[in-house]
């Protein structure tokens, strides 16, 4: 899976929060986890047009504790259902383990970045790497990437196929389990 | 290399020096899950073709969330929970009417010591760094610890919480802890674990360790521990002997920020809604009328809170109109605070006891409130929708607030009762 996204920036604030702002509570109620169902309310409560206008590769950008609030995993998955990526100053804990989980690129700690960047920029980003690069405002800066361990989930596109990879090499190699 | 508590833990546990931001994947000492998420892992695994758990006898398993079953799904859910158990050969189940609250019964029982590595379903195993363990929540996750022994976790920053000075009349742990989020910050507390020291903990028992572990994972905070001494070793010795160790940081151990925290300049907090942290002085909110009151919860429900409940409950009477819910954490708090005569002194002012668990701060299962009314309690959280309906307004405060706020029938400063 390639890991450099080239598309148009999307910038939102502070405390996005993931119920309500990023999709509405009701789908975390029922734990609907299809991404079909979902994507049509991706960011929704902050920008009604983002699921027509967002294109694949796109890079969604926030502030300090984005997708704030109990670590519902619907929002995460609106974004991993438009395939865009996500570059934050702070993610709270539940929502950094349910983005890796939703197989949603990231780079979850980039301070000020959202004093350097406006929506429609033309940025790359390298999740490998951690380099942002703004092609609009001509500028270039490195954070730090998320370690390989965690990268390994994404590239296997999520938690769920992570997981099955594991428990089928666990499996593969028979005598893993003790009991 | 001197190291915190929690560096000493996971590198116990994974056999090597660990670094603070090193992704490791740990087995844990423990795994705890309760009634509502047994049918759900189960089927994880069997979507993944696994048959068998890692360690089934690491495993237990609590009926905290809806201990008595009130609907036919609960009663049929804890049918399919106890084949589940049966299936997968766990032997540490704590059915109805056995343990009672998943993240107090086992520290009772002697399943938890000092320097252990719990990691849980449930958000709020922090409880367990009362005496020195470290409690981690995976949510969902805890499916992959079942199915394969170990999860990924971040090695956590520490910040150090000294507690100095002592709490004034009429003011609570309970009341510390809901001001200490506010004070210590999302921005600082965020992937941390809070630990607790200082000199004020030779006056902080074991029961109100827990309360203050309960609160920090609400802004962030990964887990909450207390460092071990002489009140941590007189409770826990009887309960797992030898097995005790102290555990303490290292000198010179890196902490993300060390802070003083004075418990003199408090007042009683109350949280408004709809955040744990949207906490406010009890005479901001004094005078809202209370429909509801509600004493318990992992945060609240030790026999140190019912003790405090029942020093203002005692000899007086629930207002009319307001119905007040007691649950004991578990059931060797129901059974001691029937043995000091505070069932009694619930029952003759009117209020109501339920089984041992969460009571009725599991979602509203078990005595919700209705559309548009009001509540006081002690419970974890008080988003919309956590007593049930989503238009009821939920507040948050100490046994003492709660209980004095019931017998006024309106949010009531509690140091008008105690002096």
């Amino acid at each position: 899976m390639e890991l450099n996204y080239r598309g148009r920036c999307w910038k939102f604030g502070d405390n996005v929060g993931v119920d309500g702002d990023m999709m509405p509570l009701e789908f975390a109620l029922q734990r609907e986890t299809r991404l079909d169902v979902l994507a049509p309310y991706a960011m929704t409560g902050l920008d009604p047009d983002f699921p027509q206008k967002v294109r694949s590769h796109d890079i969604v950008v926030g502030g300090k504790r984005f997708a704030q609030g109990n670590p519902h995993i619907q929002g995460l998955l609106g974004l991993a259902a438009h395939n865009v990526g996500l570059v934050c100053e702070s993610i709270p804990r539940g929502s950094l383990r349910n983005a890796l989980n939703a197989g949603l690129p990231l780079l979850p700690a980039c301070p000020g970045i959202t004093q350097r960047l406006e929506s429609g920029d033309e940025l790359e980003v390298d999740f490998r790497s951690g380099r942002v690069r703004n092609l609009t405002q001509n500028w270039e800066q490195t954070f730090d990437p998320l370690p390989a361990a965690l990268l390994d989930i994404i590239l296997a596109g999520g938690w769920q196929p992570a997981l099955k990879r594991r428990v089928e090499e666990m499996l593969a190699r028979g005598a893993a389990q003790p009991t | 290399m001197p190291q915190t508590i929690t560096e000493k833990i996971l590198s116990r546990v994974i056999g090597r020096a660990v670094t603070p931001g090193e992704i490791i994947y740990p087995e844990p000492d423990l795994i705890t899950t309760h009634d509502w998420y047994v049918v759900n892992f189960d089927s994880a695994l069997q979507a993944l073709g696994v048959d068998r758990l890692y360690a089934p006898e690491k495993l237990l398993i609590s009926t905290d969330h809806e201990p008595v079953a009130v609907s036919r799904q609960a009663a049929e859910r804890q049918h399919a929970v106890r084949a589940i158990v049966r299936k997968y050969g766990i032997e540490h189940f704590y059915d109805v009417g056995r343990g009672g609250h998943g993240h107090i019964f086992p520290m009772e029982l002697g399943y938890v010591a000092p320097g252990m590595l719990v990691l849980a379903y449930d958000p709020h195993v922090t409880n367990y760094g009362a005496v020195g363990c470290l409690g981690v929540s995976l949510v969902v996750e805890i499916s992959e610890v079942l199915a394969c022994g170990s999860a990924w976790i971040r090695v956590p920053d520490t910040v150090r919480v000294n507690l100095q000075g002592t709490l004034q009349p009429g003011v609570t742990v309970r009341d510390v802890a809901q001001r200490m989020i506010v004070d210590l910050g999302s921005d600082l507390v965020d992937y941390t674990v809070v630990e607790f020291g200082g000199p004020a903990l030779a006056a902080i028992d074991v029961d109100r360790r827990m309360t203050l572990c309960n609160t920090p994972v609400e802004i962030g905070a990964k887990s909450s521990l207390f460092e071990t001494d002489q009140i941590t070793e007189a409770w826990l010795k009887p309960r797992i002997g030898d097995r005790f160790e102290h555990i303490r940081s290292d000198p010179g151990a890196n902490y993300k920020a060390a802070i003083d925290y004075g418990l003199g300049l408090i007042e009683p907090q109350v949280a408004a809604p709809p955040t744990p942290d949207n906490v406010v002085g009890v005479s901001t909110v004094a005078g809202t009328k209370v429909d509801y009151a509600f004493i318990g919860s992992c945060a609240n429900s030790s026999l140190a809170d019912l003790r405090d409940a029942a020093r203002i409950l005692r000899g007086r009477k629930v207002s009319a109109g307001v119905r007040l819910i007691v649950t004991p954490g578990t059931q060797q708090i129901a059974a001691e605070a029937a043995a000091e005569g505070l069932v009694k002194v619930f029952i003759d002012a009117g209020a109501v006891l339920t089984a041992p668990g969460c009571g009725p701060c599991a979602g509203g299962r078990i005595g919700p409130l209705a559309p548009g009314e009001v509540s006081i309690n002690t419970g974890t959280r008080n988003d919309p929708g956590r007593l049930g309906p989503r238009d009821a307004d939920i507040y948050l405060a100490s046994p003492l607030t709660v209980a004095a706020s019931a017998v006024m029938g309106r949010i009531s400063d509690p140091r008008e009762f105690v002096h």
